[in-house]
C-alpha cells in the first residue's frame, strides 16, 4: 500500500484513534507513579523517540558542517528552483483534484442509495494495494508518451486518492445526521446542507488525508521516474547515484525535509484548534442515503472511470505482460528468492516496528501528558520524512560513525521502523485503550511484577491491533524502494527491487511478475486497513 | 380550528411497522406532548413532521398547505417547521452567534441584531455567541438549539425529546422556562418525549403512543385519572388497580365502597386509584376495635427515600370479604411525604379520597 | 514445490547472512560490487564459480554510488572485487589508494591501451558511445558531425540522454579530458536547453524509438540487446558514430579491480583473472550484453562494428575525472 519512501498512517486514523484513547478509559496513571512502576519502558519510549529524531538531527550536522558557503551554493540555484516548481505544482494541483474526488466517491458510497455501495467502497480502496511505481509502469505502459507534469498529477492523484477517500469515507460515516436535519429544518435544501453542514465538517479528515497525500507525493520516487518528472525525491537519488553521500544529495533532503515541515504545518493552520466531534450526548441514529435518482448513472460512471483507471489500468498491463511474456518471465529461483527475502524483511522489519512503538504507545494511553504528547509527535515527524532522507541519514551515520553497522540488516530494519512507526503506533494505541487498565492492577495485585503484570495483561489483549499495526508496516516494507535499495545488506534483492531493475532495462514483461507478487500480497493487507478504517468509525 | 392536522399516517422500516395509522390535530398556539415507549414510534412521527422522511400512507396538513400525502412529500428545508433535537444538534463548527443565525440570510442587515436578541430571548448571555458549541453546558445548548430554531420564526416548533440530556433539577426549569418562551412566542409545539411526567406537565394535549399508534389523546388531567386501560394508567404513574362491583355511582370494592366516576351498573369491573388518593391515619391496634366499616392496615415496609417514602401496607380488615383474603397477602405501596411517614409495625387507618376511575 | 523452497531458502539464507553479519558471508566466498549490467556478471559469476568453486555474492549498483560508496566504506569495505561499467568510478577508488595492484598475468591478458599504466585495475569490456536516431524521423545527412553540435541551439528540443547515470557521466568526462572545463561547462549549459532527460539508457533509446524525440547519446550494446531479443525498441533506430576522435567517438573501458582490504585477495585476483580470461571473454561474445571484448585475442562480437574501426578519441583512462563532472553537471542543472 505505502509505496516506497513511503510515510506514515492516516492522520485521521491517528487522531481518532487518540480521540478513543482520551473518551476511553480514566487515563489512571499519572506520570510520575508510571517512572515509578515502569522505569523501563519509560527509558524505551524515550529511546525509541530519540532514535527516531536521528535522520532530523544528521540533516542540520551535515548543514552545519558542510559551511553557509557550499550550501548556499547548493541550496539557491536554478535546478533547486526548478524542483522547487515542479514539486509545488504536483502538490497543489494533485492535492485538491485528489479532495474533490474523494469526497465525490464518499460521498456516493456512504450518503447514496448508488447500487452496489459496499462494493464500489472497497474498490476505492483497493488501488492502495497497488504500488505507485506499478500504476506509472502500467500508464506509460499504455501511453508510451505520458510524461511530465500533467501525467504527474494524473498518475499521483489514482495511486493516492484511496488515502483522502479512507479518512473522508469515515468522517462521513461518524457524522451526526442530526446535523444535517438540523440544516434543513432551518431551512436550508440538499446542496447546501451539504455545503455549509456537511463540508465543514469533513475539514479535520480532509485536512489530515490531503497531508498524508501531500506527504507520499513528496516522497514518492518510483512514480516520476517513470514519467520523466523531476522532484526533490527523483533528485536526490540521482545525486546519491553520482555521488554517493555527497552535500548535494544532503543539501536537497534539506529543501525537502523543509516542503514537508511546511506541509504539517499549513494542515496545522488549516485544522486549527477545531473540535468536529459530537457535542453532547446519546446514540446518533443512524444515517439515511439520499436519494439519487436520475443522478445514479453519472454516480455510477464516476466509480466505474475511478475504478477503471485505477485499477483496470494496471490489472491489464500486468495480465498484457504476462500473457506477452509467457512462463519463460517466471524464473522460479529468482522470484522465490526475491519473495522469500521480502517476506523476511516485511516480517522482521514490522515486528521491530511493533516492539518499537510498543512501550510509546502504552505511556499515551496510560499516562497522557505534555512529556507524552512530545516523545510521541517525534515519532510522527520522522514517520512523515520520505524514506531516502532516513535512508541518506543512515548511510551517512553509518558510514561515518557506525561502520560495523553499515549495510547491515540491522541497519535497513531500523530504517524501515524509523519509517512505519507510526503505523504501528496507531494501531497499537486503538487496541491498547481498549483493554482496561484495572486488568493490569489486578495482575499486579494478584503478585505479578508490573513488566509481567503488562505482558499477561494489556499486551495480550492488544495483541489484534498489534497484528493489524504489524500487517499495515510489512505492506509499506514490501513495496518500499528507494530506502531498501540504499541500505540493503549485500546479496539482498527484494520484489520491488527486481522489478525496478528489470522495468529499468525496459523489460516490462520480466517484471511483471513481480508487480504480479506485490499486489496479490498487498490486496489482503488492504482490505486489512479497508476494515479497520470502517471499525474506527464505529461500524 | 386544528392547526395541524395528521390522519392515518403509515411508516415501515422493511417489515417494521413504525407507524400504523396515527391520527393527531393541534390547535394553533397549543402545546403537544407525545409520549411513549423508546421504539413506539414517536421520533418517526415526529421525523415526518419535520419532513425528514416521506410517510408511506396517510396526509399531514399545517395552517390548511398539505405537507405530506403518502410518499409526495414538501421536503424539511421548505415547511418552516423548527425542530430542537435530543442534544440540540448544534454545529461544531460554527460559533454559537453563527449557529443561533445559521437560518438567517447573511445578507440581512438586522442579523446581528437577530441574534443578540434571541440569545436575549432563551436567557443567553452575549459573551457567549463567541464560543463554540462544546464549550457550553448542555442546558447552555439546549438554550442554543431553540433560539437557533426560533431565528426562522416556525409555524411550528418540534421538540425531540430536548430535555433528556440534562440534569433532573435543571430539566424541571428548562422545560417550565421552554414552554413559557414558546407560549409568549404564540409558537405552536409538539414535544416527544418518554417521560411522563415531562409530558403532563408541559403540554395542553398528550398523546400516549404504543407501537405505531396514539392509544389515547385528551389533557394531562382526563389522561392521568382517567385512563383509557391499564397499560396507559401504568404507564403515566402508579396506579392500584382493584376488582370490584359497580353500582349507583359507587364500587364496592376491597378497599371499600369508593365513588366511581361513571352512573353504569356493572358486575364485574376494575378500578383504577392513584395512590395519592389512599390518606393513612396513625392508628392502634385497640383503634381498629368497634369501627367494623374503617379500613385498616399495618405498614410492612417503609423505604426512605428523603422528600417522599415508599411504604407498603397489608391490609388488616375489608369491607369486601369475597377479595379479603387476596387483598391481604398483596399489600398496597404508597409514596408518603418522608417527614411524617409511619414505621414498620404501625397501625394505619385507610381513607380512599376522591372518586375511581372505572376502566371500560 | 521447486518455488516455495526457492522462497524458503531466500529467506533463510538472508536470515542467516545477515544476522551473523557480513563477516560471515566473507567467509563463504567473494563479495564483488557490481556497476555493471547483472546479467553479464552473474554469467561471469557462475562461470567462475564452476570453474573454481569460489562462491561469489553480488551486490548490483551504479558506478558511481559504488565508487563513493568504497570511498566512504575506506578500509573497511565489504567488497572483494569492484566490477564497473566505466573508467571514471575506478580512477576515484584508485586515487583514494583503496585498490591492491592487479596481478601481473591478469594485466597480461589485456592490451597496454585498456589498463592504466598504474596496474591498479584492468580493462573487463569496453562499449562506445553513439547517436541513436529515429531513421524516420532523420535522415543520415541531418545527423550531427560532433557531440559538440548538439550544443547547437538547432538541436533544441530535439536529442535526449540519461544524465544521472554513469555512462554519460563517464562521456562527459571524456569530453572535459579532450576540450578542457571551460568548454564542457559551456556544452552542458547548452545541452541543459537543449536535451530531453531519460533515466536510463534503455528508456531513451525506447524513446527514439517511439518518436518521441529524434535521437539519444547512449552507448552501442542497448540497440543490439534490444534487436537480439524482439526489437520491439529498436525497430526503428539506427545508430551513428561519430567515429573522427570526436568525444562523441569516445570508447569507455569497463574496469575491474582487487580492493587493498580484500580479506580473500587471492579468490578476489582469480576472479578478475578469469573474468579478462578466455572464460570471461568469451562470454561478452557469445552472451547478450554486446559489450566488446577487451582481452588479449578475444573477439566480440561478430555483430558489431569492429572496436578497431570506431576511430575512438585517445582518453587517457587513468584521468577522467568522476567528481570534477558531477560538480560541473550539478552546476549546470542537470542533477
Amino acid at each position: 500500500m505505502l509505496p516506497p519512501g513511503g510515510s506514515g498512517a492516516a492522520p485521521e486514523l491517528m487522531r481518532s484513534a487518540i480521540d478513543l484513547a482520551r473518551s476511553g478509559l480514566p487515563s489512571g496513571t499519572g506520570q510520575r507513579t508510571l517512572w515509578r512502576t515502569a522505569p523501563w519502558i519509560v527509558i524505551a519510549a524515550i529511546f525509541v523517540s530519540l532514535l527516531s529524531l536521528l535522520p532530523l538531527a544528521f540533516i542540520i550536522w551535515i548543514a552545519v558542517q558542510t559551511g553557509w558557503e557550499t550550501v548556499s551554493a547548493l541550496v539557491f540555484r536554478p535546478r533547486v528552483g526548478e524542483l522547487l516548481v515542479n514539486t509545488g505544482l504536483l502538490v497543489l494541483l494533485a492535492v485538491p483534484i485528489a479532495i474533490v474526488l474523494s469526497v465525490a466517491l464518499a460521498w456516493l458510497t456512504e450518503r447514496s442509495d448508488l447500487p452496489g455501495a459496499r462494493l464500489w467502497s472497497w474498490l476505492c480502496v483497493a488501488p492502495l494495494a497497488i504500488p505507485a511505481f506499478v500504476h506509472s509502469y502500467a500508464w506509460i505502459t499504455m501511453v508510451p508518451r505520458l510524461h511530465g507534469l500533467w501525467a504527474g498529477v494524473l498518475i499521483s492523484v489514482i495511486a493516492y486518492f484511496p488515502f483522502l477517500y479512507l479518512t473522508v469515507s469515515a468522517a462521513l460515516r461518524r457524522l451526526d445526521p442530526a446535523l444535517e436535519d438540523a440544516g434543513a429544518a432551518l431551512g436550508l435544501g440538499p446542496w447546501r446542507v451539504f455545503l455549509r453542514v456537511v463540508l465543514p465538517q469533513l475539514r479535520l479528515a480532509i485536512c489530515g488525508g490531503s497531508l498524508l497525500v501531500g506527504l507520499h507525493l513528496l516522497a514518492e520516487y518510483g512514480l516520476y521516474v517513470f514519467i520523466r518528472f523531476d522532484t526533490f525525491t527523483t533528485a536526490i537519488v540521482d545525486q546519491f547515484q553520482s555521488t554517493f553521500n555527497g552535500p548535494a544529495a544532503n543539501m536537497l533532503a534539506g529543501v525537502l525535509v523543509s516542503c514537508c515541515f511546511v506541509l504539517l504545518g499549513i494542515e496545522v493552520l488549516v485544522r486549527g484548534e477545531e473540535r468536529y466531534a459530537r457535542v453532547g450526548s446519546g446514540a446518533a441514529r443512524s444515517q439515511q442515503r439520499a436519494r439519487l435518482g436520475r443522478a445514479t448513472i453519472p454516480g455510477l460512471l464516476l466509480l466505474l472511470a475511478t475504478t477503471l483507471l485505477a485499477l483496470g489500468v494496471p490489472f491489464v498491463t500486468i495480465g498484457r505482460w504476462l500473457v506477452a511474456g509467457g512462463m519463460e518471465v517466471w524464473r522460479f529461483d529468482e522470484i522465490g528468492l526475491a519473495l522469500g527475502q521480502t517476506l523476511f524483511l516485511a516480517l522482521a522489519g514490522a515486528l521491530l516496528a511493533t516492539v518499537a512503538a510498543m512501550p510509546m504507545a502504552w505511556i499515551s494511553i496510560r499516562a497522557p501528558g505534555p512529556l507524552q504528547r512530545l516523545l510521541e509527535s517525534c515519532n510522527y515527524i520522522v514517520g512523515s520524512l520520505p524514506g531516502v532522507v532516513i535512508a541518506l541519514a543512515l548511510v551517512t551515520i553509518t558510514v561515518r560513525i557506525a561502520l560495523p553497522l553499515y549495510q547491515t540488516l540491522f541497519t535497513i530494519l531500523v530504517a524501515y521502523a524509523l519509517m512505519f512507526l507510526p503505523r504501528a503506533l496507531v494501531s497499537l494505541r486503538a487496541s491498547i485503550a481498549q483493554a482496561p487498565v484495572e486488568l493490569e492492577r489486578a495482575a499486579s495485585s494478584l503478585g505479578r511484577p508490573p513488566l509481567n503484570a503488562l505482558w499477561s495483561t494489556t499486551i495480550r489483549l492488544s495483541a489484534p491491533g498489534a497484528a493489524a499495526g504489524m500487517a499495515l508496516v510489512a505492506l509499506g516494507i514490501m513495496n518500499e524502494l528507494t530506502a531498501t535499495q540504499m541500505l540493503a545488506p549485500n546479496g539482498t534483492r527484494t520484489l520491488a527491487m527486481a522489478f525496478w531493475s528489470y522495468s529499468g532495462e525496459i523489460d516490462y514483461a520480466s517484471a511483471a511478475p513481480y508487480a504480479f507478487i506485490m499486489v496479490a500480497m498487498s490486496l489482503p493487507l488492504t482490505w486489512l486497513l479497508y476494515v479497520q478504517s470502517k471499525r474506527m468509525a464505529g461500524r | 380550528m386544528s392547526f395541524l392536522e395528521i390522519s392515518g399516517l403509515h411508516k415501515h422500516y422493511g417489515p417494521v411497522a413504525a407507524l400504523a395509522g396515527v391520527d393527531l390535530s393541534v390547535v394553533s398556539g397549543s402545546r403537544t406532548a407525545i409520549v411513549g415507549p423508546s421504539g413506539c414510534g414517536k421520533t418517526t412521527l415526529l421525523r415526518l413532521i419535520a419532513g425528514f422522511e416521506a410517510p408511506d400512507q396517510g396526509r399531514i396538513a399545517l395552517d390548511g398547505e398539505v405537507l405530506a400525502n403518502g410518499g409526495n412529500a414538501v421536503p424539511a428545508h421548505r415547511r418552516g417547521i423548527g425542530v430542537v433535537a435530543q442534544d440540540g444538534a448544534l454545529f461544531p463548527h460554527l460559533t454559537i452567534g453563527d449557529n443561533i443565525g445559521f437560518g438567517i440570510s447573511r445578507g440581512d442587515d438586522k442579523r446581528s441584531e437577530r441574534i443578540v436578541e434571541l440569545a436575549y430571548i432563551v436567557g443567553l448571555d452575549k459573551a457567549i455567541l463567541k464560543r463554540r458549541p462544546h464549550e457550553l453546558s448542555g442546558g447552555q445548548q439546549q438554550r442554543v438549539a431553540l433560539a437557533r430554531a426560533m431565528a426562522m420564526k416556525p409555524r411550528l416548533m418540534l421538540l425531540d425529546e430536548p430535555f433528556s440530556a440534562l440534569d433532573t433539577g435543571l430539566r424541571a426549569s428548562m422545560r417550565k422556562a421552554v414552554a413559557e418562551l414558546l407560549e409568549a412566542a404564540g409558537i405552536t409545539t409538539i414535544l416527544v418525549t418518554h417521560d411522563q411526567a415531562e409530558a403532563l406537565s408541559f403540554a395542553s394535549q398528550v398523546a400516549v403512543m404504543r407501537e405505531g399508534k396514539f392509544s389515547q389523546v385528551d389533557t394531562p388531567r382526563e389522561l392521568y385519572l382517567r385512563p383509557r386501560d391499564r397499560m396507559i394508567a401504568e404507564f403515566l404513574g402508579d396506579a392500584i388497580i382493584l376488582p370490584a362491583k359497580i353500582s349507583g355511582g359507587f364500587a364496592n370494592s376491597p378497599l371499600g365502597r369508593i365513588p366511581v366516576d361513571t352512573a353504569d351498573n356493572r358486575d364485574v369491573a376494575r378500578i383504577m386509584l392513584r395512590p395519592e388518593q389512599i390518606a393513612l391515619k396513625r392508628t392502634s391496634r385497640e383503634g381498629m376495635s368497634g369501627t367494623p366499616d374503617m379500613l385498616f392496615g399495618e405498614v410492612t415496609e417503609s423505604e426512605f427515600g428523603g422528600s417522599m417514602c415508599m411504604i407498603a401496607v397489608r391490609l388488616l380488615n375489608s369491607a369486601d370479604p369475597p377479595d379479603a383474603a387476596a387483598i391481604g397477602n398483596t399489600p398496597l405501596v404508597l409514596r408518603k411525604p418522608g417527614m411524617d411517614a409511619p414505621a414498620v409495625g404501625e397501625i394505619v387507618r385507610l381513607t380512599v379520597l376522591g372518586k375511581a376511575h372505572v376502566f371500560a | 514445490m521447486r518455488y516455495a523452497l526457492s522462497t524458503l531458502a531466500g529467506a533463510a539464507a538472508l536470515a542467516v547472512n545477515l544476522i551473523a553479519g557480513p563477516a560471515m558471508a566473507e567467509d563463504d566466498g567473494i563479495i564483488v560490487y557490481n556497476a555493471q549490467h547483472e546479467n553479464l556478471t552473474k554469467a561471469w559469476a557462475e562461470g567462475f564459480t564452476k570453474e573454481t568453486g569460489i562462491k561469489v555474492t553480488v551486490r548490483n549498483g551504479g558506478d558511481s554510488d559504488f565508487s563513493n560508496q568504497i570511498v566512504a566504506e575506506g578500509s573497511s569495505s565489504p567488497a572483494d572485487v569492484f566490477l564497473t561499467e566505466n573508467s571514471p568510478a575506478m580512477v576515484l577508488v584508485e586515487s583514494a589508494g583503496l585498490f591492491a595492484p592487479v596481478d601481473a598475468d591478469t594485466l597480461a591478458q589485456v592490451p597496454q591501451d585498456y589498463q592504466p599504466a598504474s596496474g591498479k585495475w584492468v580493462g573487463i569490456a569496453a562499449r562506445s558511445t553513439v547517436f541513436a536516431y529515429n531513421k524516420t524521423k532523420l535522415n543520415a545527412d541531418q545527423l550531427p558531425k560532433s557531440l559538440l553540435d548538439l550544443a547547437d541551439p538547432s538541436w533544441k528540443g530535439r536529442w535526449a540522454a540519461s544524465p544521472s547515470g554513469a555512462d554519460f557521466q563517464a562521456i562527459v568526462s571524456a569530453l572535459l579530458q579532450l576540450k578542457g572545463e571551460a568548454a564542457t561547462a559551456d556544452w552542458l549549459k547548452a545541452m541543459k536547453t537543449n536535451f530531453t532527460a531519460y533515466k536510463g539508457n534503455s528508456t531513451v533509446m525506447k524513446a527514439v524509438n517511439a518518436g518521441e524525440i529524434e535521437g539519444g547519446v547512449i552507448y552501442h550494446y542497448y540497440y543490439f540487446g534490444d534487436q537480439a531479443k524482439t526489437g520491439e525498441n529498436s525497430k526503428n533506430v539506427e545508430m551513428h558514430y561519430f567515429k573522427n576522435q570526436d568525444p562523441g567517438a569516445f570508447v569507455s573501458i569497463s574496469g575491474g579491480g582487487v580492493l587493498a582490504s580484500s580479506k580473500h585477495p587471492k579468490e578476489a585476483q582469480a576472479f578478475l583473472k578469469w573474468v579478462t580470461g578466455k572464460g570471461g571473454q568469451e562470454i561478452l561474445k557469445t552472451g547478450d550484453s554486446f559489450e566488446y571484448a577487451v582481452g588479449k585475442g578475444a573477439e566480440s562480437n561478430p555483430k558489431l562494428v569492429p572496436l578497431a574501426d570506431l576511430q575512438a578519441p585517445k582518453v587517457d583512462a587513468t584521468t577522467l575525472n568522476s567528481k570534477k563532472v558531477t560538480d560541473l553537471m550539478t552546476a549546470a542543472g542537470l542533477l
